[in-house]
């Protein structure tokens, strides 16, 4: 072997004056770009292989720019730095127009990859969300200790659906949402957003794709033959981003795709694809016509039980996610405006996190799940009863009338160490980017200790047990018991709990 | 789950002795790797690997990529280069093979060709008959790839119109081959443009397309 010169460092003016330098050695090439890296390895420069014209250089100027500063340069801007992979800088290099990224952080590249040592020699590659989103896969080919609890997959969701939600609050559509371009750590419940380059801007920026097979909504692909200028054409834009982050949720919490089901459609394998994602689109799991459901029969063992909607249906995602899929899947597909927004999705994932307990099972592969709402609950994974007593808080808000609270579709579970949030105390707080250093420090915790359940108060001033009439001061707790009534503040849309206690010993 | 079954017809005549077939043995085992990397392709890809000389081989039947285990291709002395026989055999193969879809059951995605040669068909008659089968089997792609300076493209044209040229037979060059091939077979699950365009990957660099 012969020993190569190093790559030579090419040094250059971006198109805001700073300086941007990066090694002349193509390290991967995507649909439209190569990539070179920074010598520090900070960052990534992308140069498209195509010429871009004005209105592409215009958008990518205003992504780098201005709708950049939109997200970035506000309060709680740098909660995002986590959530994008944005671009910062436009350059040019021998007449080809480029960009600079931030580099991926460290925990979306596999540590263990495969299974048996890695056979597959994909140790140190990015965590495409192919890979967690496939049962196949997960079964036959990734290390375990690379799957993450389903916990932890609630929680890439959320971010997800955060960070769509604020590209669609600016205005933006990403165009091309699909697990290519989200990378996800179930392991570390991570997840962030990359080719952002796309985005879509209603009017001014058209989309340059379809989007990514899986994803692409069903009108889009209904339409796609049709000529670009017709106006039956649909392209991507907010609302066919809601299709692709419907899919993407229901993947990641169910590792198999909302509409392949058993259905056939026409005898060519094309046309037949069209069909079922595009005009004919319906759901496996869709109430009232039951003939796109998979055929158990006809699925690999390694996609089992996963792919068996009996044994795994949508409802066991709980009662603020199941009722968004219906809607996505069902009128969703043919009318878009029907579709859950980013928003609906963060609002219910939130909830649904709160509604979480884990497997008394410790080797359960999912390790959590959500409460169903049963007297008897055991995991829906492996099936594992609960047993002891399962405390359950209702939420309650106060109104401005002193004293009367109001139900709010809100539970919150109890387990060893879950945790009382600014968030859970009133119901003026809302866990998102906004959340300042003080909202998100812990609250109070719940121990269970000799047989009883306790709340420890640690920044509660107000906390008061309003079944005995007795406050509860900062450092101590309070046994929950049946039927009580805990009022963690008293400003207005402060939260009073109700408890339930659900005995299945 | 429907199959992605791609074939790969690789001629192995005298001529490619040395150098070429050595390069197109780590051409393969490069791209096996790289499609085993690719989390869509594990899902779907079947691959079966056939090779011509004065013999045809089923060297490798049709696999899930997964459970592939690559033999090293060899070549005789000298000898023809039966590419007609081969298409033949691939064909009743393929008949044999092809999940089509039923009333209730969904089959295999079209497959995909690729066809390397280095020269042209020394059964030249059943070439030509072949070359009409080839078209009447539901390909969904067929990509030729004609390498060295010896190889004839205009058979490879009869075929398909996409056909690649590699002016050398070195390792460079076949590389860059399997690396588009990879690409290639990946596609399907790639960003597709606005313009309805056939979703291929632009060749690389150093291939000439010939159309």
């Amino acid at each position: 072997m012969s020993l190569r010169n190093p790559p030579k460092v090419i040094r250059l003016t971006a198109h805001d004056g700073s300086t941007v330098e990066f090694l002349d050695e193509v390290k991967g090439s995507g649909g439209l770009k190569d990539c070179y890296f920074s010598p520090d390895r900070s960052y990534v420069v992308l140069f498209f292989r195509d010429p871009v014209d004005a209105n592409g250089r215009d958008r990518l100027t205003n992504i780098v720019g201005r709708f950049r500063d939109g997200i970035f340069q506000q309060a709680g801007g740098d909660y995002w730095k986590n959530v994008y992979c944005w671009p910062e800088r436009t350059l040019e290099w021998n007449g080809r127009f480029g960009i600079t990224a931030p580099v991926y952080a460290k925990h979306f590249f596999f540590e263990h990859g495969s299974k048996n040592g890695d056979t597959l020699g994909i140790r140190g590659r990015e965590k495409e969300g192919k890979w967690f989103a496939s049962a196949n896969n997960r079964n036959k080919f990734l290390d375990p200790k690379e799957l993450g609890s389903w916990a932890n997959y609630l929680r890439v969701c959320l971010l997800i659906s955060r960070a769509v939600r604020r590209m669609h609050m600016a205005g933006l559509a990403h165009s091309d949402l699909s697990y290519k371009n989200v990378l996800v750590d179930p392991k570390g419940g991570n997840a962030c957003i990359i080719d952002v380059d796309g985005l879509v801007v209603p009017g001014k920026f058209p989309p340059d794709v379809v989007g990514t097979p899986d994803f692409i909504a069903p009108e889009v692909v209904a339409s796609a033959k049709l000529d670009k200028r017709d106006p039956n054409r649909k392209l991507p834009s907010i609302v066919t981003d809601c299709h692709a982050l419907a899919v993407l949720i229901y993947m990641y919490l169910l590792y198999r795709h909302p509409l392949r089901g058993g259905k056939v459609h026409d005898a060519d394998p094309t046309r037949d694809e069209e069909l079922g994602m595009g005009e004919r689109a319906l759901f496996v799991e869709d109430p009232a016509d039951p003939s796109n459901r998979i055929k158990v029969g006809q699925v690999r063992p390694s996609e089992l039980p996963w792919a068996d909607t009996q044994q795994r249906p949508y409802t066991l995602t709980g009662p603020y996610l199941a009722p968004l899929f219906l809607r996505a899947f069902g009128e969703g597909l043919k009318n878009p405006a029907q579709r859950p927004g980013a928003s609906d999705w963060e609002n219910a994932l939130i909830r649904t996190v709160d509604l979480l307990q884990p497997c008394v099972n410790t080797s359960c592969e999912q390790g959590w799940y959500v409460f169903d709402n049963s007297s008897k609950p055991r995991c829906p994974f492996c099936g594992t009863p609960f047993k002891g007593v399962l405390p359950v808080l209702n939420l309650y808000y106060s109104t401005h009338k002193p004293g009367q609270f109001r139900p709010e579709n809100h539970r919150l579970m109890v387990y060893t160490n879950q945790s009382l949030f600014s968030w859970h105390v009133s119901r003026n707080i809302a866990p998102n980017e906004k959340l300042t250093q003080d909202q998100r420090q812990r609250a109070g915790y719940f121990v269970f200790h000799q047989d009883r359940w306790y709340l420890v108060n640690e920044r509660m001033p107000e906390l008061f047990n309003a079944t005995d009439n007795l406050p509860v001061p900062l450092g101590e707790k309070v046994e929950l018991r049946e039927d009580m009534k805990l009022l963690l503040s008293r400003a207005e849309g402060g939260r009073l709990l109700h408890v339930q206690l659900v005995d299945s010993r | 789950m429907r199959r992605l079954p791609v074939y790969l017809l690789l001629d192995t005549s005298g001529s490619m002795r040395g150098e070429p077939i050595a390069a197109v043995n780590v051409g393969l085992q490069a791209l096996v790797a790289s499609l085993r990397q690719d989390p869509s392709a594990l899902e779907t890809v079947h691959v079966c690997i056939m090779t011509f000389d004065m013999d045809v081989k089923t060297v490798v039947p049709l696999t899930p990529l997964d459970q592939l285990h690559l033999p090293q291709i060899t070549t005789p002395e000298s000898g023809p280069t039966f590419l007609g026989k081969a298409l033949e055999t691939l064909c009743g193969q393929l008949d044999r093979e092809l999940r089509r879809s039923s009333a209730d059951e969904k089959g295999d995605w079209a497959p995909l060709l690729f066809v390397m040669t280095d020269g042209s068909p020394t059964d030249l008659q059943v070439f030509e008959e072949q070359v009409v089968e080839i078209k009447r089997r539901p390909f969904g792609n067929i990509i030729g790839c004609a390498a060295g300076p010896k190889a004839k493209q205009e058979y490879l044209l009869q075929l398909t119109d996409r056909v690649f040229s590699l002016d050398t037979m070195d390792s460079a060059s076949f590389t860059s081959f399997f690396k588009w091939v990879s690409a290639a077979v990946s596609s399907g699950s790639r960003s597709q443009g606005t313009e309805g365009a056939s979703a291929l990957p632009p060749p690389p660099a150093e291939i000439l397309l010939v159309i």
